[in-house]
């Protein structure tokens, strides 16, 4: 089998979005942190300075950092899974069975990634005011879903393909 | 396994080895050793033409199916 550039590119850059999801995750923490322990200045230097009115607000932000830092390990259960898939590949044997599981594995982390953004999302909106706006990058988004459906489906085409292929390595 | 692979017998019978038939028939002699031991999951046309072929029989000569292997897999169904 020819090796593709690629595939030593894409090893390397899941390794370091594997370090940057766990800095990411270390942020979140700290700043999740912060907002019990410094909470006046934490707030305020995000443009929320505490009272009884902006209380709500604050409750539903740090909601959002919780369900930011939940995401941190299913970002890395997808991660490690694709890295894992990789090295299948570089390895020249793809078309094995832990592969379609790991798929399968990926296809529920980003579900379940999406129902945490359709969730950040709702509280951002909820939370929202004229006065103070919040504008997050989550929601609902069709290519998110389509991703979802996609490694669904992707799974599914690789345990066949398992299959078949250990059928054809059982024909004489 | 219900189809039983009789490749020992017929090369008893013509008093040839696994090496010798799968020089014969051009196919490595792990393949053949997968079919003889029945661990095979299936056997290609041209393989059982090429073994009917050297061997001067028929495919029902290599080939035989065991209906016990049946009932047992109903009995342990149940």
């Amino acid at each position: 089998m020819k090796h593709s550039s690629v595939l030593p590119v894409a090893w390397v850059t899941l390794r370091a979005v594997i370090a940057l999801n766990w800095l990411f995750g270390a942020a979140i923490l700290t700043l999740l942190m912060a907002t019990f322990i410094a909470e006046q200045w934490t707030f305020t230097a995000l443009g929320v300075a505490p009272s009884s009115e902006t209380h709500p607000m604050i409750i539903g932000m740090r909601a959002i950092v919780v369900l930011g830092l939940v995401a941190i390990p299913l970002n890395y259960a997808v991660l490690r899974r694709l890295l894992a898939i990789v090295e299948t590949v570089r390895g020249g044997d793809p078309f094995v069975a832990a592969n379609a599981y790991r798929l399968q594995v990926i296809a529920w982390a980003l579900l379940a990634l999406q129902l945490l953004s359709l969730v950040i999302g709702g509280i951002g909106k909820v939370i929202s005011t004229p006065a103070i706006p919040l504008h997050l990058d989550a929601g609902f988004s069709t290519s998110g879903w389509l991703a979802v459906l996609l490694t669904f489906v992707l799974a599914r085409v690789f345990a066949a393909g398992t299959l078949i292929r250990e059928d054809l390595e059982g024909t004489v | 396994m219900a189809i039983v692979v009789k490749l020992d017998d017929l090369l008893h019978e013509h008093r040839m080895t696994l090496t010798e038939l799968a020089k014969q028939i051009d196919i490595t002699l792990a393949n053949l050793s997968i079919l003889k031991t029945g661990k095979a999951r299936a056997i290609r046309f041209s393989t059982l033409e090429a073994i009917c072929d050297v061997l001067g029989c028929q495919p029902g000569d290599l080939l035989e199916f065991h209906s016990d292997s049946r009932a047992d897999k109903r009995s342990r169904a149940a």
